[in-house]
Formats: C-alpha cells, sequence, structure tokens
C-alpha cells in the first residue's frame, strides 16, 4: 500500500512539474514571438495542455472523493472551452482583416537590382 | 511534501500571469489584448485550483469553475461586439434571419 | 522565525494590482484600459481567495471579471476610443487631496485589531450570535448566506430593488428594443 502512495506522489510530482514548464513557456512565448498569429499559437496550445496536466496532478492529489471529480468537471471544462476561445479569436482577427506576418527579408525587386535588366 | 510542490506551482503561476501582463500593456492590436485576457483568466483558474488544494478548502474549486466557465462567455461576448459594433445590430440580424429562414417549430 | 511562503503568493498578488492601477489610469487606448479593469477585479478575486474570503471571490469573478468588462465594453462603443491626454501638472490639487486622504487611512489601518482575531469587536457581539444562532434557527449550512438572505433580508430586498430600477432606468434611456415579434412577419 505504501508503495502505491509513493508511486501516487511521484506520478502528482512529474505531472504538476511538466504542466508548470508548458504554462510558463507559453507565457514567455506570448511576450517575444513577433507576430499574433504566432502568438495564438503560444498562448493556445500549451495553456490546454498546461492546465490540463496540471488538474490531472491536482486529481492524483486529491484521491477519489467529490473534490476529484470537481477538478475533473473544471479539466473537461478547459479542454473544452480554451481551444474554442483561441479558435474564435484568430477568426474575428482574420476576418477583421489582420494579416499574418509572411516574412521579414524582403529579396530585393528584379527592377532594383541593376539597370536596364528584364525582369 | 505536496505543500511545497504545491507552492512552487502557486508560485510558477503567479509568475506567468505576471508575464502575460506585459502582453495586456503592450499588444499592439486589440485581439493581442482579447488573447492576453483570456490566457490570464485561465492561469488564475489554475491558481485557484492549486491554492484551494493546499489550503484545503473546498470552496475554491466551485469558484474556478465559474471562472472558467465566465473567461469563456467574456472573451465571446467581446469578440462579438467588436465584430457587431452594438448589441442592437446583433439583435436585428437575428431576427432577420429568422424572418428570412421561417421559423419552424 | 519561520518564513510564511504563502506570503509571496500575497506579494506577488499585490504587486500585479499596483502595476494594472498605474497602467490603468497611465494607458490612453480606452478599450485596453476597459480589459485591464477586468483583470484588476480577476487579481482581486484571487486575492481574497488567498485571505479565505469564499463567497466575496465569488460575487467579484462573476460581477466585476465577467459582467462589468462587457457592461463597459457596450458603454464604450457608443463613446469613443481614446481618451485625450491630461496635463499632469493642472490636477496637482487633486493630488493633495488624495495623498492626505491616503495618508490618512495608512494611519487609521494601525488601529485595527489584527487579522483574524477572535477577540474583535466583530467577531465578538453580534458575529458570535450569528455564528452560534444559524444551526438552530435557519437550516442553511452557510453562515453568510444565513446572514444576507434571513438576518438581513430587508437590506437584501432593498438592493435587488434599486439594481433592478437601474437597470429599467437605463434600458428606457438607451431606446433597446426587443426580438421582433413572431406575428408581424407572417
Amino acid at each position: 500500500m505504501e508503495i502505491l502512495l509513493l508511486i501516487r506522489d511521484i506520478a502528482s510530482i512529474a505531472l504538476m512539474a511538466v504542466g508548470i514548464i508548458f504554462v510558463l513557456a507559453g507565457a514567455i512565448g506570448v511576450v517575444r514571438l513577433p507576430d499574433f498569429y504566432t502568438r495564438m499559437h503560444a498562448a493556445g496550445v500549451t495553456d490546454t495542455l498546461g492546465a490540463e496536466l496540471i488538474v490531472f496532478s491536482l486529481i492524483l492529489q486529491a484521491g477519489f472523493t467529490l473534490l476529484a471529480a470537481k477538478l475533473l468537471l473544471v479539466g473537461f471544462i478547459l479542454f473544452l472551452t480554451s481551444p474554442t476561445a483561441t479558435h474564435a479569436v484568430a477568426n474575428a482577427a482574420h476576418r477583421a482583416g489582420l494579416n499574418p506576418l509572411l516574412s521579414r527579408h524582403q529579396p530585393p525587386h528584379p527592377r532594383d537590382a541593376g539597370n536596364g535588366e528584364a525582369p | 511534501m505536496m505543500d511545497w510542490v504545491n507552492l512552487i506551482g502557486i508560485l510558477s503561476m503567479a509568475l506567468a500571469m505576471a508575464i502575460m501582463l506585459g502582453r495586456l500593456f503592450a499588444g499592439p492590436s486589440l485581439y493581442d489584448r482579447v488573447l492576453a485576457a483570456n490566457s490570464f483568466g485561465t492561469k488564475t483558474v489554475l491558481l485557484l485550483l492549486i491554492f484551494s488544494l493546499m489550503v484545503g478548502r473546498a470552496d475554491g474549486v466551485d469558484i474556478a469553475l465559474l471562472y472558467a466557465l465566465i473567461n469563456f462567455i467574456a472573451t465571446i461576448a467581446i469578440l462579438k461586439f467588436f465584430r457587431y459594433r452594438s448589441l442592437e445590430i446583433a439583435l436585428a440580424q437575428m431576427s432577420l434571419r429568422r424572418a428570412i429562414d421561417g421559423e419552424d417549430d | 522565525m519561520e518564513f510564511d511562503w504563502t506570503q509571496l503568493l500575497d506579494y506577488a498578488l499585490m504587486a500585479m494590482l499596483l502595476a494594472v492601477g498605474i497602467a490603468i489610469v497611465r494607458l490612453r487606448n480606452l478599450f485596453a484600459a476597459v480589459m485591464l479593469m477586468g483583470v484588476y477585479s480577476l487579481l482581486s478575486a484571487a486575492w481574497f481567495v488567498s485571505l479565505d474570503a469564499v463567497d466575496v471571490a465569488f460575487t467579484e469573478a462573476a460581477v466585476g471579471a465577467g459582467i462589468s468588462t462587457v457592461l463597459m465594453l457596450a458603454a464604450m462603443l457608443l463613446t469613443a476610443r481614446e481618451a485625450e491626454p491630461v496635463k499632469a501638472a493642472r490636477h496637482w490639487a487633486a493630488l493633495v487631496v488624495v495623498s492626505v486622504a491616503g495618508a490618512a487611512l495608512f494611519y487609521a489601518v494601525g488601529d485595527m485589531p489584527v487579522y483574524g482575531d477572535p477577540n474583535s469587536p466583530a467577531n465578538s457581539y453580534v458575529g458570535m450570535d450569528y455564528i452560534t444562532s444559524t444551526p438552530n434557527e435557519i437550516a442553511v449550512p452557510n453562515v453568510v448566506t444565513a446572514v444576507l438572505a434571513s438576518y438581513r433580508g430587508f437590506d437584501t430586498f432593498g438592493e435587488t430593488v434599486v439594481i433592478f430600477a437601474a437597470g429599467l432606468g437605463v434600458m428606457l434611456l438607451l431606446g433597446l428594443r426587443g426580438l421582433k415579434k413572431k406575428e408581424e412577419q407572417k
């Protein structure tokens, strides 16, 4: 019985650690990435996955009680609503005309490269 | 020992929230800010969950559940406002669509 | 001295509240200010949970972070999107008044009872009376609900009437129509 509790503790700590790493990486990504659509990737994907991992870690800590059932409900709701909200924001931005940043490097136009060459 | 793990979780969530505030303050377009506010809300839900488990109060999970739903609804409501520009236009479009398609019960 | 590590959460939340408050005042884009006000309510709700006041956090999260943000956005869409710049030097009198009031409040905090003191006046007379007689007289397990709904029921009744009247007044002023009736289209 003791070994089961030990396994449960280790699994909970591992899940919480990986979840925290994902959430922090997503937060840093939202600040550092250059364009809105890239930031949406950082916020949407890492938020959902990190949140689910942390919720599973808490469920393992809570044991087999009503609290675990409520945590499962919160996890389910976050699993459904977080990607939907991210998609809604991206859809609204695209419909409003926000264009993605396609490239930062602009190759020289053929008419600028030399004198009178045919493009 | 699990208390220390939960404490590290709480402080990491607070750090992630503080980092996300940076995108709320800057953020050239309004969609950046909506994204940052939605993400901030999700992190607050996680903070409330870990804190409730750490302290031992079971009511915090109810608040986290409530806020997870409200966060989603508020994000969608804000996006709808910025698409329709007012509530009247949205209501008028709904009634117009219902009039054209015909209501079948 | 044993350092209470959960105080770090309180420090972090209060620092974020301060940063968000300063940003709300200094930003000129009104949409950003409205979103930041929603974030401020959310941080307050998290702080109330940290202070063990769960019912207040419920109300703050539902009203402040959800409804109030959407209502303020609706109001903002009827008016302007950018605030006009304000020179700071014009409002030195307001700054003096706020500083004096703030200093007086900080001075008054020193006289308040210690946080969680069971012998403070708020917890001794009426509070203890409510806590001891709620299980006998009212069959609701939550003391806050019993106080709001039964012992101070007229207060809640008055608040409901006031908010309903305010909502009605705003709707009449703004002239919001409902959906068209079904019979008008057949």
